[in-house]
């Protein structure tokens, strides 16, 4: 296992930079979630550790070592979709054993390192059985076990779960979890889907534009983003933004939307201060509510109720916004119906109007 | 109204994609079928489009056979997962399309391209030829395309499948709307159990070609027919725990190997439990009817945090106990260490029991707990 370190890191392809100068460091051992939208050069970033691309600028280092001009496969990086081809006319074990054999060890050794993973892996029963005839979801254990078997500096995984039903994923992201538990391998897991960033990672790095907007524990990205990008791409259901403006009270500072006025708590106040009039606030669908009693209480237009079971998704339009919040099961508002909706301002967030347009390029 | 009748469907001799399956989709309703890949969600839709013919069964539209009826004679309006969107034409093009070939006028033409755009969020793509467009925007357009026009029946096939997490949170609110709005007839698929709880009238869980259950929402969440339906219809998914019952007077207590007492029933409730050997009776758990045990909690179990997840809003612990996994929800700022030993505090009267995979109660209140 390795920490890996990088420094000023750039990628390339002809003229366009997909990746402009980042920086970041890995601990041994450490599960790091690389999150983002398509392009916005979190597989590049990827690619480049593994060595399957070349880096145009910067370094980068497996426990210190510059490995640059380290080929991919000295590299020993193991990487998940190695899993999708087996060697059909050998057996299980040969499959696991495959990369030992190469890399010439003995073949005691090669027996109690097969046998040590197959059963961290439940696959003691099949190692006698030919890959033909597997579920899927028993020859992905084996491509893992034939990857990981060679002990590899890093484990890199490429949204190996994106397109499983709900429940398939819930056992997916349990077993990768298990296993960073269990080995404690350094793991970089890249995706789009921010829930499987916060569910699996110890830490998250959230990229858009060839940067890093932030890296940070999950919590910290949930509950305290660095941006409005941050603050639009993690979290489900998404976090409803509207404009506000921003206005000095008798000590404090205060948000006006719509002809109403809140007065922000104190640890908003130094950015209140500093983005000057127009502000970009959010609140999360779980701190709005409908009929509460609140400093700032809005009426809105039900648009829609989704009755989710265990909760209802209740989206109101306030004016031009439309805002979604988490509601309890008994609450299912009719559609069209005028309802009163408070926000909580111990958990509004407050960004500079000039990020708006950061959050709108999500969608597109 | 469309029924399938014991509709069967086999390709070549071994694969068998759908079991005799009985299906109404009614006028006006929002039917979602859910199920795991490979479960014959595309087969019953290409059925009901006329593409493909079951290998036995009949299909009718009120109560009129029409196998016989060609896709193009069928009014149904299809958005499938591989798009197959015109290449030569714009997107505006491709949008309008459904509506040229029935003669609209020009300027109703636009007015509903420019609406379903809206509403898509393509309104800045009209221009764009498909192949200039992403997975996501392609996957947009095909929607737009087949839900233009009015149409007897809309037959749509994991639409926003290929859409990121944000925008099919919108776009399945204004699918929902729009198909309120216009009392439309839709059959949707998806494999995601929010997309399927959200939208449908009614949820019909397919599995391996059968049928395992149809019925509203709350029915497929709070009274699920069997273990599969529990495990699958929620999210997160339910957990069991597997017990042993001990008659107790007018009571049924539930213990587990171990001899910790998991739930109690009353005996009435349980009356369809079978007696006999080697049967497998588990108690099923939603993640939000069980939680971490507070001093005092009496029904309490103790058990072992497997793994921690964290969703943002809240965290699943799933906690091992004997020889099982519950996942329990807990608030957001819990300090839970992963190989902590925790009590979970179970509810004994509100639980889901199933033999055999079979439900045999839900929730029913025991006397004298």
């Amino acid at each position: 296992m390795a920490s890996i370190k990088a420094e000023r890191l750039v990628k390339r392809y002809g003229a366009v930079q997909a990746v402009h100068g980042i920086d970041f460091e890995i601990a041994d051992g450490e599960f790091v979630a690389i999150l983002g939208p398509s392009g916005c050069g979190k597989s590049s970033t990827m690619r480049m550790i593994a060595g399957l691309e070349k880096i145009s600028e910067g370094s980068i280092y497996f426990d210190g070592k510059r490995v640059n001009d380290v080929r991919a496969r000295d590299r020993n990086v193991a990487m998940s979709f190695e899993s999708y081809a087996l060697y059909p006319t050998i057996s299980i074990y040969e499959n696991i054993a495959f990369p030992l054999r190469s890399a010439n060890v003995d073949n005691r050794e090669i027996d109690r390192q097969v046998r040590d993973i197959a059963e961290k892996m439940e696959l003691t029963s099949l190692l006698d059985l030919k890959p033909k005839g597997l579920s899927s979801g028993q020859a992905q254990r084996v491509g893992l076990a034939r990857a990981l078997v060679r002990n590899p500096a890093v484990f890199l995984l490429d949204e190996p779960i994106s397109h499983l039903d709900t429940r398939q994923r819930y056992r997916m992201r349990r077993f990768i979890k298990s296993l960073h538990q269990k080995f404690n391998y350094t793991m970089i897991y890249v995706t789009h889907d921010q829930e499987e960033a916060l569910a699996l990672a110890d830490r998250v790095m959230v990229m858009s534009d060839g940067e890093i907007q932030q890296m940070a524990v999950p919590d910290e990205v949930y509950a305290r983003p660095k941006n409005a990008f941050v603050a639009g791409f993690v979290g489900e259901p998404p976090i409803n933004f509207f404009d506000c403006g921003v206005v000095a009270e008798p000590g404090g500072w205060a948000i006006e939307f719509q002809g109403r006025r809140l007065v922000l708590p104190e640890r908003l106040h130094a950015t209140a201060q500093q983005i000057g009039a127009g502000g970009l606030a959010a609140i999360r669908p779980h701190f709005l509510s409908i009929g509460e009693e609140s400093p700032l209480r809005l009426d809105g237009k039900v648009f829609i109720t989704e009755e989710l079971q265990d909760q209802n998704l209740v989206m109101v339009d306030v004016g031009d916004i439309r805002f979604t919040l988490v509601a309890h099961p008994s609450v299912m508002p009719k559609r069209g119906e005028i309802v009163p909706v408070s926000i909580d301002p111990a958990h509004l967030l407050l960004f500079p109007r000039s990020q708006a347009d950061k959050v709108g390029s999500i969608a597109a | 109204m469309y029924e399938l009748k014991s509709v069967h469907k086999r390709y070549g001799l071994a694969k068998v994609a759908l079991r005799k399956i009985e299906l109404t989709v009614q006028d006006r309703e929002f039917l979602v079928i859910y199920g795991p890949a490979g479960a014959g969600k595309s087969t019953l839709l290409n059925i009901l489009a006329g593409i493909t013919r079951p290998t036995s069964g009949d299909v009718l539209r009120n109560g009129v056979s029409i196998l016989r009826v060609p896709p193009e004679k069928r009014d149904a309006a299809m958005a499938f997962e591989n798009y197959a969107l015109y290449s030569h034409l714009s997107v505006g093009e491709n949008l309008a399309f459904p509506l040229k070939a029935r003669g609209l006028g020009r300027a109703e033409v636009e007015e509903r391209v420019s609406r379903i755009s809206g509403i898509l969020g393509i309104s800045h793509l009209l221009e764009r030829r498909p192949g200039f467009l992403s997975g996501g925007q392609r996957q947009r357009v095909a929607l737009g395309r087949a839900i233009i026009r009015p149409a007897d029946i809309y037959l749509l096939d994991e639409p926003v499948g290929h859409l990121d997490a944000k925008l099919r949170h919108k776009i399945r609110a204004e699918l929902k709307a729009l198909a309120e709005d216009l009392s439309a007839t839709v059959v949707f698929t998806t494999t995601s159990s929010r997309e399927a709880l959200a939208l449908g009238d009614r949820v019909a869980v397919l599995n391996a070609g059968k049928l395992e259950q149809i019925g509203v929402p709350a029915d497929l969440y709070h009274r699920p027919a069997n273990a599969f339906v529990a495990s699958f219809v929620g999210d997160p998914p339910m957990s069991f725990i597997s017990v042993e019952p001990r008659r107790q007077g007018d009571r049924v207590e539930f213990v587990t190997a171990d001899g910790m007492p998991v739930a109690a029933l009353a005996a009435e409730a349980v009356s369809n439990l079978r007696e006999e050997a080697g049967s497998k009776i588990q108690v099923g758990f939603r993640s939000n009817e069980v939680r971490i045990a507070e001093e005092g909690d009496s029904n309490a179990l103790r058990g072992r945090v497997d793994v921690i997840e964290n969703l943002g809003y809240m965290k699943i612990a799933l906690v091992g106990i004997g020889g099982d996994q519950v996942s329990v929800s807990v608030p957001a700022g819990t300090r839970l260490g992963v190989g902590e030993t925790v009590a979970i505090a179970f509810p004994r009267d509100a639980v889901h029991l199933f033999q055999n995979a079979r439900a045999v109660t839900h929730a029913v209140p025991s006397p004298g707990v």
